[in-house]
């Protein structure tokens, strides 16, 4: 009795010495993570208020002597030919991704629905043929659609990105979304029914509201990525009017290689959209892309 | 509401019994109309591409894709690309690219997720911080890391100047040897944060008890992450390895933006060599036999990511 009252204190706090270990660890490893993703985004603002004279400067100001929001007038001033640039860009990006979202959403909740619910035969090999597409890169795809654009009459248009867009979206959507139909009991559609509702009206009035996070988070994930897309968008599009932002800054910049502050601006502008967007609401986000592959 | 369940249950039961293909077919006819939107766009932007590269591949066919003038040239294309330097080295190199990328990011994803586990104050904050440079364009990054690299006032060469570790800024992107490791270091900085949010979410299916229980045991804490943590994430980590080694196999934007594949090929992977070949040199049939290729590479990979995905499946019907 006493020998346990002794040693009980001593393995504890041997123990708690192990546990802090860990836990330094784990605190130090944070620390250099967060130094990793932070100092690559906090130079993109520091730079992106600096003058042009000032960037190009070794040793680097590490804060700008003479801070100046100049970068971001010049890209929000519709009257100068650089603003009315990237104002339509930042508009044909806006544009495409809204399209590409709605779009999306439409064809995914039936198709994700059907893939939880029906068991038709072939279902399986469909689901997968969904899939598989996400394992083929844009480049697969680049030549025989590049003739199929110009066939379509699409090449130079925003339709020829919308509709490429939407595929590519498409098997993350439903696979998404087939994840929190999986996890809507099946029994509350049965009720309806019971009720008197047809199939179409138990999915629109019970399945849908209830699938709402699901949906939004679909929404996003498409969003983001048509937001970002670039090679295709670089592959159909050559006119000026035309081009979304990614393009449209890489065009942009390849002629005026050394205004870092004003690409470090643009570049940060490019990311407010999704990143806020994103922030916001991370939650159903981050929920819907583990619903998937972890679900027990 | 028992009795319909099981009514449903049994009605399932017999459908699914032998009763014809076809007749299944033309019972659930009404089903596959709520997929048919997503096949058809599906076939149009996905399997005609297919049929057509395949088809491309073995012809020659002029700089301006003039395609009534192409020539059929048999297995030339192929040949072509297989006895070239320049093909070696590349995939070399999107090896390197592939399983760098993939597994640093997988291994500092995880540690993440298990460094952030605890309920700590800020755990929130830190955790958006560490995923946005997973959301923000690619196009961005590159010209963020490229602006951090710059050979004359980038802030890492500026860095080590500063502390007397180099006597001027190093070339990072500039020089053979040092380019493609550099690139990766862009890449593991947004992929990252995918490994860590799928291992934070498969984290949270380890059930609580049985890591108290083997603390009561006396396991140590390396213990009972390898003994009880580590099994219970088998498979999504393989799921998330997967999918990473499938978008670094198919990255483009970062070595494009960054470099365009330079200097002399060094950072060329696959996918932007094919572009070049396409869009650069208009050489339509060999870029074609190359996505052929690729193509294959992948559905031998695609095999083990459906083999992994419908493990998933068979464990959630069971569980």
């Amino acid at each position: 009795m006493s020998t346990t009252a002794e040693t009980a204190p001593r393995a504890l706090s041997r123990r708690r010495i192990r546990v802090d270990g860990w836990r330094w660890t784990g605190r130090i490893f944070l620390a250099f993570m967060l130094l990793y993703t932070a100092v690559p985004m906090i130079w993109m603002l520091i730079t992106s208020i600096k003058s042009g004279f000032a960037a190009m400067e070794f040793p680097p100001q590490w804060w700008p002597d003479e801070p100046t929001l100049a970068s971001y007038e010049k890209l929000l001033d519709p009257q100068n030919s650089v603003g009315q640039d990237f104002l339509r860009f930042f508009w044909n990006s806006l544009f495409v991704s809204t399209v590409t979202t709605i779009l999306s959403v439409i064809v995914a909740v039936p198709a994700a629905y059907a893939f939880s619910r029906f068991s038709f035969p072939g279902r399986n090999f469909l689901f997968f043929a969904v899939l598989l597409r996400n394992m083929f890169p844009a480049v697969i795809f680049l030549v025989p659609l590049f003739i199929l654009m110009r066939l379509l009459g699409l090449m130079n248009t925003h339709g020829s990105l919308i509709l490429t867009y939407l595929t590519f979206g498409l098997p993350l959507a439903i696979w998404l979304l087939k994840g929190f139909y999986d996890n809507i009991p099946v029994q509350l559609e049965q009720a309806a029914r019971i009720d008197g509702a047809t199939r179409f009206q138990a999915f629109i009035l019970i399945v849908m509201p209830l699938s709402a996070p699901g949906i939004i988070a679909t929404a996003i994930y498409s969003f983001i990525g048509a937001w970002n897309e670039y090679i295709y968008a670089y592959t159909f599009l050559t006119k000026n009017d035309q081009l979304t932002l990614p393009v449209g800054i890489q065009r942009f910049f390849s002629e005026n290689t050394t205004d870092f502050p004003g690409l470090m601006a643009a570049s940060f502008m490019m990311s407010v959209p999704v990143v806020v967007l994103f922030l916001v609401l991370q939650r159903y986000f981050v929920r819907a892309l583990t619903e998937g592959a972890v679900k027990h | 509401m028992t009795i319909v369940t099981g009514k449903a249950e049994a009605r399932r039961r017999l459908q699914s019994g032998r009763s014809g293909a076809l007749r299944q077919i033309w019972e659930h006819r009404a089903d596959y109309a709520y997929v048919l939107p997503a096949i058809a766009v599906m076939l149009v932007v996905i399997a005609y591409p297919i049929y057509y590269t395949i088809e491309l591949s073995f012809f020659k066919t002029p700089p301006g894709l003039q395609l009534r003038d192409k020539t059929f040239v048999g297995f030339d294309n192929y040949t072509t690309i297989l006895t070239s330097e320049v093909f070696w080295r590349v995939t070399w190199n999107t090896l390197i690219w592939t399983l760098g990328s993939t597994l640093i990011a997988f291994v500092l994803g995880f540690a993440t997720a298990l460094a952030l586990h605890r309920e700590f104050v800020g755990r929130g904050v830190l955790r958006a911080i560490l995923i946005i440079p997973w959301v923000i364009s690619a196009v961005a990054a590159s010209y963020i890391w490229k602006w951090i690299y710059h050979s004359d006032f980038g802030i890492i060469g500026a860095v080590l100047v500063g502390l007397g570790l180099a006597d001027r800024p190093p070339n990072f992107i500039d020089s053979v040897s040092t380019v493609l490791p550099s690139l990766i270091v862009v890449n593991i900085w947004r992929e990252f944060p995918f490994a860590m949010i799928m291992m934070m979410a498969g984290l949270q299916t380890v059930p609580e008890q049985l890591l108290r229980a083997a603390q009561v045991d006396g396991a140590s804490a390396w213990q009972r992450f390898w003994h009880v943590t580590f099994p219970h994430l088998r498979n999504v980590s393989t799921v998330t390895i997967l999918l990473l080694a499938v978008a670094n196999f198919n990255s483009f934007i970062i070595p494009w933006i960054m470099t365009g594949g330079g200097p002399s090929n060094a950072s060329h992977i696959w996918i932007t060599h094919i572009y070049e070949l396409a869009f650069g040199r208009q050489r339509w049939g060999v870029a074609s036999a190359y996505s052929v290729l690729l193509f294959l590479t992948l559905m031998t990979l695609g095999y083990f990511y459906v083999r992994a995905l419908s493990g998933n499946e068979r464990q959630e019907g069971s569980a």
